[in-house]
């Protein structure tokens, strides 16, 4: 047997055409013809080992070869989308593009009605705490005037005071109230916005708490609230009176 | 590159108004759906964008020097959306698929030219973007203040992450997560400060979806999204001359950012402020603008009113009130504010005597969706 088989390093490289070629099994005893039957054997199970292992490969690789191919059509690789596909879309789109647009004509209208009422009232409770205010000031020098008794006078002096602080007090409350009134009115269109807006569906849960919370709880927004309204009071009622301290003006040099 | 028979391909496709946009994004979105994600819910005002981008593109087609920038800038600015360098082709698959749907004479010498003139565009616009690769595509900015001022006016404080450079008066865009996709222009009110925090002027315009939410949704601990600083307004390095500053309405917040600026880089110089505002309630800032004038004596604030007559601020037209005032002449001047009123402001100036080339000014109109071709900025 000149070319062994099971020469080490060929068990590697499996067994190839070549080797069973050149095989040589050697001649046995002149009492026996034939080959050596274990070098015969021990070849013979290489041989279908190396059958099986091929056979074994072959399959792997037709597998191998089929979900490559099922993965190269599940892709839509630059097949261009169909005419109707586009137009289905399309259609889609502009209707989603509608109930936004329609979705902000509404916020619009809502915020710019709600802003004009609240400027109106506004305009006409200073306008009507002014006339209040120059109306109690005319009484009070009238009776100032009139009254003989300094101490009737000095009496009725205190009340208007209180009066005018009383209205000044009611004037601010009716602000805060109309604010509030309004930020209510806001927010809800607010919701009706995020309503209309597909995409923000999925955030609406996380977000809800907060809004629900500002919503539910008053005490909290409203505090906030009151604390600004109540920052900016002390400036707002003095502009009323027309007190020169807050007077804007000033002269450039 | 058969430049003519390109221009009468695109305006078949132009000419149809909406109906083409229309079909590109439907295309692409079908084509390359991961691409949808990157666009607002609803695409009217992205469409009306789209065409007048690739108009001016073919507009200036044989005008290299001109389109480059234009297309570097566009380049930068995309990455903000998460523009990749893999979108392109994806967008030059549609646009050429839209470019035969509406052109019954399409030919394999347009497609051709087309597909060159595409791959020089979309080569330049990703180059511009890679070379702006080292600084971020956009910033994330803690909301860490949230104050309403008014029934519709909140000044925020927010702080990016990472570091931030712009100019006073400059503007950038923000996109907040309540409002995917929908990025606006604010200016910060105030000019780079050591610890990196901006102020930013928001107004709820009756409608407007990122602005209402400014006010009415975003609060202290939301995270806003920032693009690359742009903008026009900034004062001179090599001048020192006195400054004349006229807003109107949300205006303010940009030259309140040039009078940081004078306090804290100098040089020393006179400064006058003019905000003009409906009444009383719309000065929303004028608490701190009193504490400015109050800190520096360089520094005079002069608020107006146009329809409040009970006000006991100056009455009339911002522009008007200015003119009361004066001389302006050696002036340098600013004017920030709502289209009429800059307008309007900018004539008087003018017929004042104050020279062209010393007034500088910017309109502030509700709701400009995003950058232009032309780099104009609104808030």
């Amino acid at each position: 047997m000149t070319s062994a088989p099971n020469e080490p390093g060929n068990d590697d490289r499996g067994l190839n055409p070549a080797d069973l070629h050149e095989l040589r099994f050697t001649r046995a005893s002149m009492l026996r013809p034939g080959y050596v039957d274990t070098e015969v054997d021990r070849v013979m199970s290489r041989v279908a080992e190396e059958l099986a292992r091929h056979i074994a490969e072959k399959a792997q690789l037709r597998d191998e070869v089929r979900a490559l191919r099922a993965h190269v059509e599940g892709t839509p690789v630059p097949v261009a989308p169909s005419e109707q596909a586009v137009r289905i879309l399309s259609s889609a789109q502009q209707t989603a593009d509608a109930y936004v647009a329609e979705a902000e004509e509404f916020s619009r209208q809502m915020t710019s009605e709600a802003r004009a009422v609240y400027e109106e009232e506004v305009r006409q409770a200073r306008e009507n705490a002014g006339a209040i205010i120059q109306a109690a000031q005319e009484a009070a020098a009238k009776m100032t005037v009139g009254m003989a008794g300094a101490d009737a006078g000095a009496r009725s002096m205190e009340e208007l005071e209180e009066q005018v602080a009383y209205l000044k007090a009611f004037g601010q409350a009716c602000r805060v109230q109309l604010r509030s009134y309004l930020e209510a009115l806001l927010s809800d269109v607010e919701k009706e916005w995020g309503r209309a807006d597909p995409a923000l569906l999925p955030q609406q849960p996380a977000r809800a708490p907060a809004q629900r919370s500002s919503r539910d709880a008053p005490d909290d927004s409203a505090a906030t609230f009151y604390g600004n309204t109540a920052a900016e009071a002390p400036g707002a009622s003095e502009e009323q009176e027309g007190s020169p301290a807050t007077a804007g003006s000033r002269s450039a040099p | 590159m058969d430049i003519a028979a390109m221009r009468a391909n695109f305006a078949k496709a132009a000419a149809t108004g909406d109906e083409a946009p229309l079909y590109f994004y439907s295309h692409l979105f079908l084509s390359h759906p991961e691409t949808r994600q990157m666009f607002p819910v609803s695409m009217a005002h992205q469409r009306d964008r789209l065409f007048s981008a690739l108009g001016d593109v073919v507009a200036r087609v044989d005008d290299l020097d001109a389109l480059v920038p234009i297309l570097q800038q566009l380049g930068r600015d995309h990455r903000k959306f998460g523009t990749l360098a893999a979108h392109y082709p994806a967008v030059g698959a549609s646009l050429l698929a839209t470019l035969e749907h509406f052109d019954d004479q399409w030919s394999p010498e347009l497609a051709k030219d087309w597909t060159e003139a595409y791959t020089l565009v979309a080569e330049v616009m990703t180059a511009a973007a890679d070379e702006a690769a080292e600084q971020p595509a956009w910033w994330d900015a803690d909301v860490v203040a949230h104050e309403t001022r008014a029934i519709d006016v909140a000044v925020l404080r927010i702080r990016p992450r990472a570091q931030y450079d712009y100019v006073a008066g400059q503007s950038l865009s923000l996109e907040t997560n309540v409002r995917p996709r929908l990025w606006r222009y604010y200016s910060p009110a105030n000019a780079p400060r050591p610890d990196g925090l901006m102020e930013i002027h928001v107004k709820a315009r009756d409608g407007g979806p990122v602005s209402s939410a400014l006010v009415r949704r975003v609060g202290v601990g939301d995270v806003l999204r920032l693009g690359p600083p742009v903008g026009h307004i900034s004062l001179d390095a090599e001048s020192d001359r006195d400054l004349l500053l006229i807003a109107g309405g949300m205006g303010l917040a940009p030259l309140k950012a040039l009078i940081d600026q004078v306090s804290r880089r100098g040089p020393a110089r006179r400064v006058d402020l003019f905000v003009g505002a409906r009444n009383d309630d719309h000065h929303y800032d004028r608490a701190d603008l009193r504490r400015l004038e109050q800190e520096n004596p360089w520094l005079s604030v002069t608020l107006a009113v146009s329809e409040d007559k009970l006000s006991s601020l100056e009455h009339g037209d911002v522009g008007d009130v200015v003119m009361r005032h004066g001389p302006w002449l050696s002036r340098e001047v600013y004017v920030a504010g709502p289209g009429v009123m800059v307008d309007d402001t900018v004539s008087r100036l003018r017929e004042h005597g104050v020279p062209s080339r010393r007034i500088h000014s910017e309109v502030f109109a509700p709701s400009r969706p995003g950058p232009s071709l032309d780099g104009e900025v609104t808030e």
